[in-house]
């Protein structure tokens, strides 16, 4: 198991990004403000926006893939990044604003201190404050919530929450296979393969600023329909163990 | 007869085909050499139908075109599967060069940067 992290650690922040002009530029210099040390990576994944000059100018490093690979692989990018530059711990924020950046270090203290492996932001832990996300959406998420807890034995409340914290340990893992299709559940699930301690913290999210969610209304019960097989086949996958 | 000699053309003509593909680099042999099988397979059986006629019988079917027909089915599910897999396997492969893309071109960037002049 993964021990306690030296007192300065070195924290990546992967934000992956898929035209989110407008949205990224602003989540960078909230990060950026923090009172942490954190280096920024946007993955732009193949925006056809500004969305990587816009990150570059807020002062991020910004990895440009020629095309779109999917959240999954680009978040991947992130951690083979992590992984090349010694970093020992890996968050993940999305691009388009709905993470409150002000709970990362809620995020991030339990794989400092080395009482988790990968810290999920959970919206439902307290009460709503910030946003809530439409009526079928949280049924689905409670919905995988409640599979997930039943399969792994470990009670997750937001299984579908990108606001997330890797040990190096984990993402070492992650960079040899990390699921493409769906990947915040079924990274939960693979985690869980592989023995790692996994805990959620409070967190209030935002409505996104620009655009629109890449999952919307008629797409819902497709898409739990969809996640449901993905997530019951993930248990089929040959168990591991964290070096 | 007119049949056996309609199928022994066509038969003949993939096999041409797929042979023409592999001299003009169109086609490699490691993914021609199903093709290349299943054209002889079916030239051997239109020359000795007999055989394919007892074969049909032993697996319960009362005309042997059902037979063909189940054959070639069963052939083109596979066949099919098998491309998903190809594809699976192209689509992880496409990601991992982006991925190794995307990283080189911040490393080339980050070095550039180092070694401007000032």
């Amino acid at each position: 198991m993964p021990k306690e992290l030296k007192s300065e650690v070195k924290t990546l922040v992967v934000v992956p990004a898929f035209n989110e002009s407008g949205n990224v530029g602003r989540v960078v210099q909230e990060l950026l403000s923090l009172p942490l040390r954190l280096t920024v990576l946007v993955i732009d994944d193949g925006s056809t926006d500004a969305t990587a000059r816009e990150a570059g100018e807020a002062g991020a490093l910004v990895v440009m893939l020629p095309f779109n690979v999917g959240i999954g692989a680009a978040v991947q990018t992130g951690f083979k990044y992590a992984f090349e530059h010694n970093f020992d711990i890996a968050v993940q924020v999305d691009g388009d604003g709905q993470h409150d950046v002000v709970y990362l270090e809620k995020l991030i203290d339990p794989i400092r201190k080395g009482t988790a492996d990968m810290v999920i932001g959970s919206r439902f832990m307290e009460p709503f404050t910030g946003y809530r996300s439409s009526f079928i959406r949280r049924v689905g998420i409670h919905f995988f919530a409640g599979l997930i807890s039943f399969l792994t034995g470990c009670r997750v409340t937001d299984p579908t929450s990108g606001f997330r914290a890797c040990h190096r340990a984990l993402f070492t893992k992650f960079i040899e296979e990390y699921p493409h299709d769906f990947p915040e559940p079924e990274a939960i699930m693979a985690a869980r393969h592989y023995g790692v301690r996994l805990m959620e913290v409070p967190v209030q999210m935002r409505k996104r600023v620009k655009g629109h969610s890449s999952i919307r209304y008629v797409r819902t019960l497709y898409y739990m329909v969809k996640v449901t097989f993905a997530i019951l086949l993930s248990m089929l996958k040959p168990q591991g163990r964290l070096s | 007869m007119g049949i056996k000699f309609l199928t022994l053309v066509i038969l003949a003509g993939i096999l041409f085909f797929v042979v023409d593909l592999i001299r003009r680099s169109r086609l490699t042999f490691k993914y021609a050499v199903g093709w290349i099988f299943i054209c002889l397979l079916g030239i051997f059986f239109v020359i000795f139908d007999q055989l394919l006629f007892r074969l049909a019988g032993w697996f319960g079917f009362l005309l042997p075109s059902n037979f063909i027909f189940f054959v070639l089915l069963c052939f083109f599910i596979l066949l099919s599967l098998f491309l998903t897999i190809f594809l699976c396997q192209q689509n992880s492969r496409n990601d991992t060069i982006a991925q190794k893309i995307g990283l080189l071109e911040l490393e080339i960037k980050k070095l550039k940067e180092i070694i401007k002049p000032r």
